[in-house]
This record gives C-alpha cells, structure tokens and sequence, in this order.
C-alpha cells in the first residue's frame, strides 16, 4: 500500500459567516501529481491553505508523513518539506529574485548575508530543472512566467518535497504552460509529490496522476485519471451537465461603433505603455481582445472607458471624440462597462442590489426628483432586472457584498446592459464567477450583439474569448501584436501571438518554442 | 550684511550641530517605515527621552545613566504604540498623536512635581555629554573650527546612520524588514512573523528617539524646557520622507534643515525679524517635501488610473 505524504480528513474552515469548507478530505502519494480541482469558491485553495498554515482550521485532522499536526504555521509546514505557489505571488516588487528566494533562509557570513552562497546553490537547481531566472533583476522587471520559476526555485531550495501551485497557469499562456508542465513532470520524476489546483480540464487531464473534486466547500470524490473523463469530471464539479460553447450566431454588422486611432496611454509603473493601438468595433460584432495579463490590456479599457489619461491618439465613440472626456460624458454617449474588478469598480458592496442596479441612472427622472430618491421605483426596477437576469437571491435589499461570485458579477452585468448603450466593454466578464454564472453571461453578451451593440470583449481566457467573439485582436507589450477571425484561428496561434511573435509560419510546424 | 561673516567655516560644523538632534529622529522614524509603520510618535518619544535624560543626569550627576533611561523612556513609549498598532490594531497616526501628546502632557507634569520647576529646568549640577578635544587638531585652525570639541553623540550620530545603513541593506534582519514592510504577506510565507519583527522595529525606534532626546537635552544643550523638542521630531519624519526610509539620504535631508536653521540664527543678528529667522526652518521643511511629493506625483500622475 502507498505510503501518504499528505493526509487532510474531516476539514471544516469558516471565515465568520462564510463556510469556505463544509467537509474536506485529501490524500497525497509519495511522487505523484494529484489534482484539485471545482470552481471558484469551492474551497481548494482554503484546503491547501490550511495546510500550508496560513489559515488555522476550525476542525479536522491534518497528517504530515503519518504525523499528526496540531496548529501549523507556514514556518513549521515549510520544515515539514510542504512549499506553496501561490495564485497571487509572494515575491517583493523591490527586491531582487536572489533576495526574494532567500528571504527568511538567508545563509550567513558573519553578521551579513552570504550571497555568493546563496548564488551557488540556487544555481545548482537552476540547472538540474533547466529553469531560465536572472537572479540579479528586480522582480517588477522579469515576467510572469519567470515570476513563477522564481517561486518553484524559492520552494525547492527550501527543502521542499510537497509542492502546491494554485491555479499556476491562469497566468500564463499556452506555450509557458507547456514549460511549467515540462517542469512538473522533472519534479515528479524526482521524486517530489505535487499538488495542482486547477478549473481548466484539459490540463488537468493532462498533467493528473489523480484527481480530487470539491464543490460548494465539500470533497466530492477522487478518481485516477486513466479511469475518468472531462465530461465526468465537469459533472462532478457542477453535479450536472453544462454546455459552455455557446453556438456561435453572427448579426449583420453595421456602423463602426468605437473607433481608436493610434492611442499612447501610461501604465501604471511605465510611461507609453501602450503605443500606438488602433482598433474598431462594428455595431453587431463583438471583438475579443486577447493577451496575457499586464500587457496593456487593461490600460487601453481605462482610456477607453474615461479612467485614464490619453497620451496622444484619438478615440471616436458613435463618430463623437471623446479622448479626454469624463466617465460620465461617455456613457451618455452611449458606452456601457463591465469593469474587470466589480469589487472594486463594478459595485459598491456596501449597497443593497437595488441600489446598484439603479446607480448608473439614478439621475433619471424615473429614479429621482430634485435631490430626493424614489425608492419604490428603483425597488419594482430592480425585482425586474433580477428576473431577467437571475439573480439569487431575488430579495434586491440584500447587500451585494454578501453575493457569491457569479451573482455579484450578475449585477454589474443587469445594470450595464439594461442602459441600452451602443457599445459595451466587458472586461474579463466572467473572472472569478461559477460555470453556472459564466454560462448565462455568455449568453447574455452574444444576445448584446445580436441586439446591435458593439461588444469589446477583454479576457485572459483564450477558450472565452475563441467562443463569444467575432474578430480576435491580440496585445503584446502594449502594442497589437496580430488580428485573426475567430473561426479561422486557435489557441495555439494565438498563444503564439500573446508572446508577440507575429510570424504564424513557426506555429504551423508545432508553435513548441522549447 | 557681510556675506563672508555668514557663509563661514563655522557654518558646516554650525549646520551638523543643528542637523544632529534632527537626524536622530528621522533615524528612529526610518526604522519604523521600512515595516511600513509611520512613526509620529517620534517627537513624543524624543521629548520623554530629553527629560528622563536630564532627570537621571542631575539625580546621579552621570550622563552615561542619563542617556541609557532616556533610551529606556523611549522604548517604554514605543512599546505603548506598538501593542496598541500591532495587538490591539489602533491606527497608528493616532496613537503616535496621542503619544506625542501624552509626552508632553507628563513632562510637564513630572517637571514640577519631580524636580520642583516649571517651563526651565536648568542646573549647574546637570552633568551633560562630554565633548571629545582633540589637541592635534588644534594647529590647523581650518580643522580646528570643523572638527574639534564635537560631542559624543555628534560623532555616534555618524556611526549610526551607517550602522542602519548596514543593517537594512547587508544583514538578514534588514532584508526581513523590507520585505516585512513591501509585503508582509510574501514575508509571512517565508516563514518570517511579521509581528515579531514590527514589534522590533518599533522597539529599536524607541531607544534612538530616546537617544535623540537625550542628545537635545545633554549635547545639543544642557537643559530640560517644555516642548524643548520643538516639532525636531516631525522634521525628522520629514526627513524620513525626503529620504524615503534610506538612512544616507534621509541624513541629507536634516542637513538641509539644519542648514536653514543656522543661517536663520546668523541673519539674526543682521536685524531679520527673529519672527522671520524662526520661521525659516519650517517654510525649507514645507518647500522640501512639497518638491519632493511634487515631483513623486508628477511622476506617477500619468501612471495612475483616475481611480485608482
């Protein structure tokens, strides 16, 4: 029999009223890839968590190579040969790669730090898994893949036998997911056992020596991944069947509905981040732009949308300019908004969902007169938004702060597109929502298009954006690096494209870069 | 107005003299920022530190036991602010404003009914903190005038700023307390207890600003008055500003402080209303940090989404 390296029975976790897990259990083998997998908010990354020490459990046992562990630190499960890649990387900005993966096992030279011991043994890993890391760069200067290698290195030098990556490829695109699974597949054969959190299938089919579910903060079950399937899987996650590729319906398109013209805008940490971007969005067609996130894509939704200052360039909304305009100004020109983060700009969590429902016309005389609101009206428009739209629960005077994912983002979604724009920017629509949720808001934005607005559609999912949109434009490094009909290309060119290789020719020979 | 009788010789050492009470508190400021915690306190813990100082040194006629229960007055302060920050989660600007006030407030207090005075407290028996002559120096007078009959904690002043330039840039502690300060959680994944080093931090911060203090009231002068700090603490949280945490530079910016407070003291005697001359000091701190932020904002204007 196989000897665990991990065993976790009986998990509860609570985050005051939120139950994050109800039930959780999870093994690990010595030297295998076993995956967790459920969607958002499932509680996989609360379990992992907990075992790392970052979270302390309510109740449950955790074992540890058969030793059971009483309350354990992140100290403690690093000593136990337990290291984590986080979803949202532990590296300081403004230190280098060198110190960030010493910090906290610093070897010593007298009173000050041994770098030079540190470069030589950090080297040595750097050379047995074939990882490509400048030790010397800030880490706000290399890229997210290489962000992550730091993080693997940081963990192995670490002593680390166990290794969990949570959710390690959402950051990634398709050929620096290859090199990770490269690396993985090195760690394993070394010996080392690892933990996969994971939402895409077809990587964990891929890379799984097992597969553990969890869905609504409970441990479904555990199957071996020569015995299971992608449909299976997906049942057990959703415990029903979903259908996420929506046909595909094509609308006449019509007039250009936003048109920018050469467009330089600053980022946050660079001046011209983006330069020069020209794109159009015809009335009936939804235009996908793709790229890995951090290459402008965000920046270039800000200026559109009135949220960040235009260096130069020109942005044409219904034929009207609107660089420089406000917010405000644009929206009555016609432009609606689906922000990438509705915690953040999408709502105001503190608010009921009537309220957030009526914010953006709140001015109407519909809503309001003088300075005074109209509380029945606003409540009777929001019972009918939230039957249209689904949402749960259907009391609109709930908070929105207290809505799961998918329903918040429902929110956003109702409001934004009962404003009967002319064009609506979604911008990662779906991030963070359950499959349930990603289904109907998929629909929800092809009915927009079919309606005849335009759509710019903006996501760090290739497999979205290759379903809903109608053109795809890609950006690399603040510039479009390519164009491409939806129906004529796929992940693999466009992989190719969100690393800025514009030359097509190589990805039809493989597109494997290593 | 003789510009060679302001712009002397005398005047380096002149602007050092004024600089050093105020680099001591930007230093126990510096501390603290690199864990991310803005330490306001710092006037209140100096000005505690000034009286324990000149407290011990009558009582026991020894500066040596005077600066070390400064220290230990300081760290006593820094301990209120660091269980109300880190334990019990206070917002630090208003505890570090609450300390300021309470130091005030007990020294007063302590300063009549202590040692029987109020507003001075002047005594020949007040042992202050020696000076250190150097008689070789004495034949070059170009030496003399810049280097001789500096006090003790004028040459420490020197040591230190290099010892926490060491420290932050070259030892474990120091990387920690970056990392603790940019992003505790990445720290706190590194195995680091972050709330064990803001504790040290705050700690160590206490015993330079009561080393500051003690400098104020037994080398800088020799004497304990109410509110004797006189905003020295907040201009070396200025400083700290300027300098943005980093001990090299943010010495440079009490120099400039202590430059305009210098040239103030010499204009006086050209007939500039000393309303004007004590003004001085404050307007170069404004303008100071004015050009510093100023500059920091134009920077990141362009780089900043309206609303972020």
């Amino acid at each position: 029999m196989d000897a665990y390296v991990i065993e976790m029975e009986n998990i509860v976790k609570t985050f005051g009223e939120v139950k994050a897990i109800t039930d959780g259990q999870f093994t690990l083998k010595e030297g295998e890839i076993h995956s967790l997998i459920g969607e958002n908010g499932a509680g996989k990354s609360t379990m992992m968590k907990s075992l790392y020490g970052m979270y302390d459990i309510d109740s449950g046992i955790i074992k540890i190579r058969g030793d059971l562990m009483g309350h354990i630190t992140p100290k403690i499960a690093i000593e136990k040969g337990i290291g984590m890649v986080h979803q949202e990387f532990m590296l300081v900005n403004d230190l280098t790669v060198l110190e960030n993966i010493i910090l906290g096992f610093e070897p010593k030279k007298g009173i000050t730090i041994d770098f030079e011991k540190a470069r030589g043994s950090i080297g040595q890993y750097i050379d047995q898994y074939k990882m490509d890391i400048q030790l010397n760069k800030k880490i706000n200067q290399i890229s997210v893949g290489e962000a992550q290698r730091v993080e693997i290195i940081k963990i192995l030098t670490r002593g680390a036998n166990v290794i969990i990556l949570d959710e390690p490829t959402a950051v990634l695109t398709p050929q620096e997911t290859k090199q990770l699974f490269k690396i993985l597949k090195n760690l394993k054969a070394d010996g080392k056992s690892i933990v996969f959190i994971s939402h895409k299938l077809n990587e964990v089919m891929e890379i799984s020596d097992r597969i553990s579910v969890m869905r609504q903060s409970k441990y479904i079950g555990t199957v071996n991944k020569n015995e299971t399937s992608q449909s299976e899987l997906a049942k057990m996650m959703i415990g029903r069947e979903v259908f996420l590729n929506i046909e595909k319906a094509s609308a006449k398109t019509g007039e250009t509905v936003l048109d920018v013209k050469d467009v330089w805008v600053s980022g946050e940490k660079e001046i011209s981040k983006i330069k020069g971007v020209s794109l159009q969005v015809k009335a009936g067609e939804i235009v996908g732009l793709a790229g890995i996130d951090g290459n402008g894509q965000s920046e270039l939704i800000e200026a559109i949308t009135g949220l960040r200052e235009v260096e130069k360039g020109e942005i044409l909304l219904e034929g009207k300019n609107i660089t420089g305009k406000s917010p405000g100004k644009i929206r009555s020109i016609g432009l609606t908004h689906i922000p990438e983060d509705r915690n953040v700009r999408g709502l105001n969590r503190t608010m009921s969902i009537e309220d957030n429902l009526a914010a953006a016309k709140i001015e109407d005389v519909q809503f309001s007169k003088w300075a005074l609101i109209k509380k029945k009206a606003i409540h009777k428009y929001a019972v009918g938004l939230a039957d249209t739209f689904d949402i749960r629960p259907r009391n609109p005077q709930s908070l929105t702060a207290a809505l799961s994912g998918g329903n918040a983002q429902k929110v956003v979604v109702a409001r934004e597109v009962a404003m009967n724009g002319k064009l609506l920017v979604a911008s990662q629509p779906t991030r963070g929502v359950d499959i349930g949720a990603i289904e109907s808001i998929r629909t929800i934005l092809q009915d927009v298009k079919l309606k005849g607005l335009g759509v710019l559609l903006v996501s760090a999912d290739l497999e979205e954006i290759l379903s809903l949109s109608d053109r795809i434009v890609v950006m690399h490094e603040g510039k479009i690096s390519g164009e491409a009909i939806a129906s004529e290309t796929d992940e693999e060119k466009l992989g190719l494209l969100m690393m800025g290789g514009a030359d097509l020719s190589s990805s039809k020979s493989g597109g494997d870069l290593d | 107005m003789n510009f060679s009788k302001i712009f002397n010789t005398s005047l380096i050492y002149a602007t050092f003299r004024s600089a050093t009470p105020i680099i001591y508190a930007a230093l126990c400021a510096a501390i603290t920022q690199q864990a991310d915690i803005l330490n306001i306190g710092t006037e209140g813990i100096m000005l505690t530190g000034a009286f324990a100082a000149v407290t011990v040194s009558y009582l026991t006629g020894s500066w040596i036991l005077g600066v070390l229960t400064a220290m230990a007055a300081g760290f006593l302060m820094s301990m209120i602010m660091a269980v109300g920050h880190i334990r019990y989660k206070a917002e630090i600007c208003a505890i570090g404003m609450g300390i300021n006030m309470f130091a005030i407030a007990i020294t007063k207090f302590l300063l009549n009914s202590v040692l029987g005075k109020s507003g001075t407290f002047s005594e020949p028996e007040i042992q202050a903190i020696p000076r250190v002559s150097l008689p070789f120096l004495t034949k070059v007078k170009f030496l003399n005038e810049l280097f001789n009959n500096w006090c003790i904690t004028e040459w420490f002043v020197i040591v230190l700023i290099i010892a926490i330039w060491f420290i932050f840039y070259k030892t474990v502690w120091g990387l920690r307390l970056r990392a603790v300060g940019q992003f505790p959680a990445a720290a706190q994944t590194a195995g680091i207890n972050v709330n064990a080093m803001k504790y040290q931090a705050i700690a160590i911060s206490g015993l330079i600003g009561g080393l500051a203090g003690a400098h104020l009231s037994l080398g800088y002068s020799k004497m304990f008055t109410e509110n004797m700090t006189n905003a020295r603490g907040f201009m070396g949280v200025a400083a700290m500003y300027f300098g943005s945490g980093h001990p090299i530079l943010t010495a440079v910016g009490c120099l400039v402080f202590g430059f305009s407070d210098s040239i103030g003291a010499r204009l006086q005697a050209y007939g500039v209303p000393s309303q004007l001359v004590l003004l001085m000091p404050y307007v170069v701190v404004i303008v100071t940090l004015a050009i510093s932020m100023a500059s920091k904002l134009a920077r990141e204007k362009k780089r900043k989404s309206s609303l972020a």
